[in-house]
């Protein structure tokens, strides 16, 4: 039916003034409620902040050879950038948006920074750094190289990067992150279910613990610290083909192999399984767990990495 | 996407990876999306889509992998529109007895511009008539397969493509 | 017109009249000019039809659809669960450890008895190997062929990792060479290998989504 094809207001925001100098664009669209936001940018900077009108406000700045086009339907809030000719170049996106709507933003050379979400977030680039504060429901974050920092989502966390620090704090919700080459710091959460791994990395996790919760956390290459509170119940396994365990706390340790062993805390209602082949694994209590130390080495391997780099290509 | 690719896909998918079945709807979604705005109304196509992928990903362990995961998937979409066709019950006229519906059928005054395109004259149709015509014409299925599925027989099934086509002729807009 | 013959048109189309009736309708259409014309038209319907292009929603369905799956993720196995459960199988049935794991009687592992999921899938784990090396070098193949799609940032970084992994994988066959009975070794091998696997079926897509 005709009604169905949503009408579509297209602005084109570079057509307006031919102007070969960079210029700003700013153009504001009406939402429908439940609709979502859907961004792709090529390269740049799509920064996304919230505000409590029913309208989404997008500044760009962009040379004279990209344009922006912002279109609208019920269901979504679509901003796209492109080149005049070839291929496109660099678009920084600024766009205000309500504080409930869910959002796609994706990118190739792209920054992506999120400040207050308050729907689904789902963001993407394969090389840039991507920050998010905010977000409910789900926050899905992929990546190639590039930082991911997480901070006050609700809900469920999945991040994939390849290389690349991932940070979460004070995040509620279940967590899934992968990484091959960076570290994982994990801080103030409270998670009923973790799943976090790392090829080259270190891992700290500092939060709750769950009756019923499942906490697993590896490495092939770095430290493993997580904090166990005195209260948690817990049955602990640890696996470290070559590496010390370390625990500020005493433990009963039942060895189950050359590498493995585990012990119970409390009733043992909640699992953690905690594995490194070559690095040491800590058992901190909250309060002691030490992310310097980790982040000192992941200066050090962060300057091998351009060292590498150096003489690479 | 590469073929290989994909089969690995949907191994990965069938034991759970969510990752693996995001990369089949990508690869699949427009096709699914497609069938689906074509055999219902446009305004359900987005909830419809997300059924089917949502069944697939539940049904994926019984993929054996004899037909190429496009076809089952295919399949199963056709099979999620059907149900839904039941199950919403009221549907528009549902078949044509005549070659100019279009006018009638959407109930509306205005008269129907003939600048409108192939795809929206397909979706002015009767439900019945406009299904056997995107199975048969799009999809490619035999009158005895749409005369099970919609449970017509095969004469009105037949005789429903002939309407629909003949309503279709004036809106090749290439 | 002739109604009786235009109402046929659709099925002569389609090949599905008798021959005695098509015949009849050939006869009549040499002589039908209006007949003719109507059958060209549905003739371009029919095409047009199979020219339709298939359009992607407008908005990405995926998060939502992402956010009713993980129900069945927690209660399924993961690949890495599999896949370790394959390896594991294979290497432990040659000593004994696995009956005695999934027996759970007293000799077994504790520690793998805490991972329930390395003895749920009791199927064919030759199979399961078998196809993780065969996603491996299908994957390896396509990526040689896709890499020239992919800016040369990315290529670097998927290549650095994919060394990464590689020497994390040697490391851990090197262990398991001296310890082949080892569930955890087993396992760590398994995961890795897994990532492998992930990380070229990422650059795989992405260098499809590039073209």
């Amino acid at each position: 039916m005709l009604t169905t094809l949503a009408t579509l207001a297209a602005l084109t925001l570079g057509a307006v003034r031919q102007d070969r100098d960079p210029g700003s664009r700013d153009t504001t669209v009406a939402v429908q409620p439940g609709a979502r936001l859907d961004v792709n940018n090529f390269g740049g900077e799509i920064v996304v902040r919230v505000w409590n009108q029913n309208n989404v406000r997008v500044r760009a700045t962009h040379s004279s050879r990209s344009r922006v086009e912002v279109s609208s339907t019920a269901a979504a809030v679509m901003v796209r950038t492109a080149g005049r000719r070839g291929p496109p170049s660099i678009v920084d996106l600024e766009l205000t948006v309500p504080a409930a709507m869910a959002m796609t933003l994706r990118g190739h050379y792209t920054d992506i920074s999120v400040e207050g979400a308050g729907g689904s977030v789902s963001a993407e680039s394969t090389q840039g750094d991507i920050t998010i504060t905010g977000g409910t429901g789900s926050v899905v974050v992929k990546a190639v190289e590039g930082d991911v920092t997480l901070s006050r989502t609700r809900g469920r966390i999945q991040v994939t990067t390849v290389e690349g620090d991932v940070r979460v704090a004070d995040a509620v919700g279940e967590v899934v992150v992968e990484t091959v080459d960076g570290d994982i710091f994990l801080q103030r959460m409270d998670a009923p279910s973790v799943e976090v791994s790392t090829v080259d990395g270190d891992i700290v996790y500092d939060g709750t613990i769950k009756d019923g919760g499942s906490y697993r956390i590896s490495t092939h290459d770095g430290d493993i610290t997580v904090g166990i509170p005195p209260s948690a119940s817990v049955r602990v396994m640890v696996a470290s083909f070559d590496g010390e365990f370390d625990s500020s706390f005493p433990v009963d340790v039942q060895r189950s192999g050359k590498h493995r062993f585990s012990f119970t805390i409390g009733t043992g209602k909640a699992r953690v399984e905690l594995e490194t082949f070559d690095g040491d694994i800590r058992l901190r209590r909250p309060g002691e767990v030490n992310v310097r130390d980790a982040r000192n080495r992941n200066q050090n391997r962060n300057q091998n990495r351009n060292r590498d780099e150096d003489h690479d290509y | 996407m590469p073929r290989q690719v994909l089969e690995a896909d949907v191994a990965l998918a069938a034991s759970g990876d969510a990752d693996a079945f995001e990369r089949l709807y990508r690869a699949h979604s427009a096709r699914v999306h497609s069938l689906v705005r074509r055999m219902l109304d446009g305004d359900e196509a987005d909830d419809v889509t997300q059924d089917v992928f949502i069944r697939a990903w539940q049904k994926l362990g019984t993929f054996r992998g004899e037909s190429a995961f496009g076809t089952w998937l295919h399949r199963l979409t056709v099979n999620v529109v059907l149900a839904r066709r039941k199950s919403v019950g009221v549907e528009r006229g549902r078949f044509i007895t005549d070659d100019q519906p279009l006018e009638r059928a959407t109930g509306r005054r205005e008269t129907v511009e003939l600048s409108m395109d192939f795809e929206e004259a397909l979706a002015r149709l009767p439900d019945g008539a406009r299904q056997v015509f995107v199975l048969h014409d799009v999809e490619g299925y035999r009158h005895e397969e749409i005369a099970r599925m919609l449970g017509v027989v095969p004469g009105t099934s037949k005789s429903q493509l002939h309407h629909a086509r003949m309503a279709l002729r004036r809106y090749l807009d290439r | 017109m002739n109604h009786q013959w235009t109402d046929r048109l659709s099925e002569y189309l389609d090949g599905e009249l008798m021959s005695a009736e098509r015949d009849a309708l050939e006869t009549h259409l040499a002589g039908c000019a209006h007949c003719r014309d109507t059958l060209a038209e549905l003739r371009a319907v029919v095409a047009r039809a199979q020219s339709l292009e298939n359009r992607a929603p407008a908005a990405d369905l995926w998060p939502e659809i992402h956010a009713r799956l993980t129900v069945r993720r927690r209660f399924s196995l993961t690949v890495s669960q599999l896949l370790a459960a394959s390896i594991a199988l294979v290497v432990l049935s040659g000593g004994g450890v696995w009956l005695a794991l999934r027996d759970g009687s007293g000799t077994s592992d504790p520690t793998m008895a805490a991972f329930p999921q390395l003895v749920a899938p009791a199927g064919t784990p030759v199979a399961w190997r078998a196809r993780t090396d065969m996603a491996v070098a299908q994957l390896e193949e396509t990526l040689a062929q896709n890499e020239s799609r992919l800016d040369t940032a990315t290529v670097r970084v998927v290549r650095q990792n994919l060394g990464i992994i590689d020497r994390a994988i040697e490391k851990a066959q090197r262990a398991l060479q001296a310890d082949p009975g080892s569930a955890y070794l087993n396992l760590h091998l398994a995961q890795t290998m897994r990532r492998k696997i992930e990380l070229l079926r990422r650059a795989n897509a992405l260098a499809v989504a590039e073209s």
